[in-house]
């Protein structure tokens, strides 16, 4: 019997019976709009992540700190130390920043300012290191040596909520020196804002917007001390290669215990696996109703299979084969796979649009929490269909519904004809 | 009974008994006969004789528990299921007394149904299955569907699908047996013009002793055995 025909069959066998082939469809559709409904969700949540941290954390940058998680925070890196770092082949750029311990802000009208860190660095490499994020919204950076000027982040320019510094106003600056654990003292520094930075929000490891910048002589000379840095930070050539290159960062050290290297991609690599992770239990978790809708499925054929029994039986005096009667069977389990694999890919997109939109209004950031900052953005999930999940899912719908439908498919083709015939 | 034309059926001490729960329970008990091309036989005997069991191993349907059958000179007990339903589909022809067709497709549809199963072109199918049709005086009735029509029609349409393939062997369970005396006696002498005009060869089960007396020959069944054979009184029939 030609294919085409048996086909023709099984369709006009399904239309025969429309409610339960329409209810046992439903069962496929379900299970199809919660797969694709989660892996689309999925797949968005785990963009939307990726997003956030590869604008986030600069994936072509190390950070570079001293000392170690076991060893605590190991004394600053020397000059030599940076150089090396140069050396390093596929490091493009690498500039070092030293903060100042203990340092409180204030404006002209002594309002305390909300700079949390104030930084040595070198201007010039620093627009180099971060063009996206080291960036004015007004006023100019200070050359290098000019000790005079300092830079504010965005917030740090403000008391409370406003702005209450402008470029060209003073600031003066009240550092706590620790020349000895018994011994310590206050300086004053009176300094000029050169500029003020833009607004970055949460990054990497830190957030900007909370620190001001002075020029790394100046820093040297307030803690009377050589040039020295407790951050480098990094830029490499080639991403790829990240994990080499921290390596021979830590191996310009001759002790292991002296240098962390903060490789932002093995982190989001992390985060990435645990994405798929959740994924995947969720898609474990859809797959369940889909074998919930295979049995229905079965327990469906069965019923339909002894209420055919003589048509069966009739089909076989006739001379059908027993593989022409699985064959029919198998095609209409098959068919209800496929109508109901392509309805739910069509719903659970819709389900997926619709579930996002909840979704996002649900999760918005909470402002009082320990690790939101103002600069969080709110979430928004848009559901991604890729076309792997799409022909899986759709394989999967079929392919359940032909291995439920083979026990009763198998049934009606081993019927004896004489016994099928009798049937009443 | 003709004995320069070749058999197209031999049956050879053929047994088969069913199992029922724990009991056999024989049903035919050494049974022998053959049959001719294009004779017109009668299977005769009371309830249990075991008419249908030997019409459904002359059919293939289902194979003895001992003996032999040759249909056109293959042993059904080598035939593989496969093969059997081959041989069912391309040299048999079943007409059953409850007719038989399937309920919710058209009078052609049941009639193309064997063509289908075979794999002929569609037009090839409708064109043939139409013609059946036609012959039988159904065209009227081609897109009626089974409860649509009378028991003769419905008869007539499963004679269209048993004929349809052309088959060397037309076998009836019954054939008259739900229909009413006069329809009956339209539907024997349908099958009787066929057999003479197609020189198919047509075993009829039957109580009908009216089909018997049409008949070359009727083999009288009683208790799984064959009573005797005896000659009817169709024209140009031999005598035993």
């Amino acid at each position: 019997m030609r294919a085409k025909k048996i086909f023709e069959m099984a369709v006009s066998n399904l239309k025969q019976r429309k409610l339960r082939t329409a209810l046992t469809t439903l069962g496929v559709i379900v299970g199809i709009t919660t797969i694709i409904g989660l892996a689309s969700l999925g797949e968005g949540l785990r963009t939307d992540v990726k997003t956030r941290m590869q604008a986030g954390f600069e994936l072509n940058n190390l950070v570079v700190f001293p000392g170690s998680f076991t060893a605590g925070f190991g004394e600053p890196f020397e000059q030599t130390d940076l150089s090396n770092i140069r050396n390093v082949s596929n490091v493009q750029l690498a500039t070092g920043m030293r903060t100042l311990a203990e340092v409180i802000v204030y404006n002209a009208s002594d309002a305390r300012l909300r700079a949390v860190t104030v930084a040595g660095i070198n201007f010039t490499e620093m627009q180099q290191m971060l063009p996206e994020r080291f960036r004015l919204t007004a006023g100019a950076f200070p050359s290098d040596n000019d000790t005079g000027s300092i830079v504010l982040g965005y917030t740090a320019a403000a008391s409370n909520e406003t702005r209450s510094v402008n470029v060209g106003d003073n600031v003066t600056l009240v550092i706590t020196l620790h020349p000895s654990p018994t011994i310590s003292y206050n300086i004053n520094e009176t300094l000029t804002v050169s500029g003020i930075l833009q607004e970055a929000g949460t990054s990497g490891i830190t957030n900007f917007d909370y620190w001001a910048f002075i020029p790394m002589s100046k820093a040297t000379a307030i803690e009377f001390g050589r040039e020295s840095y407790q951050i480098i930070l990094v830029r490499v050539t080639d991403a790829e290669q990240e994990s080499q290159t921290a390596t021979n960062i830590e191996n310009t050290f001759n002790n292991p215990y002296r240098v962390t290297v903060f490789v932002p991609s093995s982190f989001m690599q992390q985060v990435d696996n645990i994405l798929n992770i959740i994924q995947i239990f969720l898609l474990a978790v859809a797959s369940i109703s889909l074998l919930v809708a295979g049995i229905g499925i079965m327990n469906i054929m069965t019923v339909s299979v002894m209420e055919r029994t003589r048509e069966v039986g009739i089909l076989k005096a006739i001379g059908a084969k027993s593989r022409t009667v699985l064959t029919m069977f198998l095609t209409e389990a098959a068919i209800i796979g496929i109508a109901g694999g392509l309805i739910g890919i069509l719903i659970g997109y819709g389900t997926s649009y619709a579930l996002a939109s909840v979704l996002s209004n649900f999760i918005q950031p909470q402002q009082t929490t320990l690790f939101s900052t103002p600069g969080t953005q709110a979430l928004s999930i848009t559901p991604i269909f890729t076309p792997q999940w799409t022909i899986a899912a759709f394989i999967f719908a079929v392919t359940v519904c032909i291995v439920f439908g083979l026990y009763p498919a198998r049934k009606a083709s081993k019927l004896n004809p004489v016994e099928a015939l009798h049937y009443e | 009974m003709r004995c320069d034309v070749p058999s197209i059926l031999e049956v050879r001490d053929v047994k088969k008994s069913y199992r029922l729960g724990k009991i056999h329970v024989p049903a035919l008990c050494g049974v022998s006969l053959d049959a001719k091309e294009g004779e017109f036989l009668t299977i005769f005997g009371p309830s249990g004789s075991g008419k249908s069991t030997l019409l459904h191993l002359l059919g293939g349907l289902d194979r003895p528990d001992e003996g032999e059958i040759l249909i056109d000179g293959s042993n059904i007990l080598r035939l593989s299921d496969s093969s059997l339903a081959e041989l069912r589909l391309t040299k048999i022809g079943f007409i059953f007394q409850f007719f038989n067709l399937l309920p919710r497709i058209t009078a052609l549809d049941n009639v193309e149904l064997p063509l289908t199963i075979a794999g002929v072109p569609d037009k090839e199918t409708r064109d043939r299955a139409k013609r059946m049709l036609k012959s039988m005086s159904l065209d009227s009735r081609e897109s009626h569907r089974p409860y649509e029509l009378s028991g003769g029609e419905q008869q007539r349409v499963a004679i269209a699908r048993a004929l349809v393939t052309n088959p060397k062997i037309v076998l009836a369970d019954e054939p008259t047996g739900n229909l009413d005396t006069k329809t009956g006696w339209e539907i024997v002498q349908l099958m009787k013009k066929i057999n003479r005009e197609g020189n198919q060869t047509f075993i009829v089960v039957t109580h009908d002793p009216r089909i018997a007396e049409e008949a070359d020959r009727t083999i009288h069944l009683r208790d799984g055995l064959i009573e005797t054979i005896t000659a009817g009184n169709r024209k140009g029939a031999g005598q035993e």
